[in-house]
């Protein structure tokens, strides 16, 4: 199930959208979607594919770190 | 036609009785009655009308437990630009989990798994996954582009 999901469920910070592709291309196109399942953090670092979940939480923090230092 | 089957109607139910423990709100945005209609870009919504079916399933699979509240974007003011978008939190809570369009197919099932966590508040995340999640000092947005298979 999604790990997003669950992040927002355990911690009050997470907020996660789920974004049907193919109903919103402009906003896949926005976000340089190629292929599913693409993860963008703070709308603005990305990655792709479902990883299991402490690599998972490692690509969303870092990249979310990465944002609030920028 | 049906959304959900009779037999899937009768599983999310018996899984709901089984998993729901606390309250939950669903919130469906949407701009009903476009579906089969050819209007300009950003106007017309092909899928709200199967969105709003198969809330109204999720909500009578467990009429005690969740509250649904159906917002039209196009009598109602909003911040919401995308339809349909459903939005799911404890009551009284600003959702902080969503989806963008119809969630069908594989995502159903996180929206059925989602209401269940957030019913229980049962995350089932690992004690290194809350240690990494307890760092966090700013708000994190997370969207996951998927598609229904």
């Amino acid at each position: 199930m999604s790990l997003a999901n669950r992040m927002s469920v355990a911690s009050p910070l997470i907020s996660a959208r789920t974004v049907e592709a193919n109903e919103f291309p402009e906003l896949s196109a926005r976000f340089g979607v190629q292929g599913v399942p693409r993860i963008v953090v703070n709308e603005r670092g990305a990655f792709v594919g479902a990883l299991p979940e402490p690599q998972f939480v490692d690509a969303v923090l870092q990249l979310a770190v990465v944002k609030s230092e920028a | 036609m049906a959304i959900l089957t009779d037999q899937v109607k009768r599983q999310v139910h018996a899984r709901f009785a089984e998993q729901l423990s606390g309250p939950v709100q669903l919130t469906l945005y949407t701009r009903p009655g476009t579906g089969r209609l050819i209007l300009p870009t950003g106007l017309g919504c092909r899928t709200c009308d199967d969105a709003r079916q198969l809330v109204d399933d999720l909500q009578e699979a467990a009429p005690d437990l969740i509250s649904l509240e159906v917002i039209d974007v196009s009598v109602q003011e909003t911040d919401v630009r995308e339809v349909p978008t459903l939005t799911l939190a404890c009551p009284g809570e600003s959702p902080r989990i969503r989806w963008l369009g119809f969630p069908a197919g594989y995502e159903f099932a996180t929206v059925v798994d989602a209401v269940e966590r957030v019913s229980s508040g049962d995350h089932g995340l690992s004690a290194a996954t809350l240690e990494a999640l307890g760092t966090l000092t700013e708000p994190v947005d997370v969207m996951v582009f998927a598609t229904p298979t």
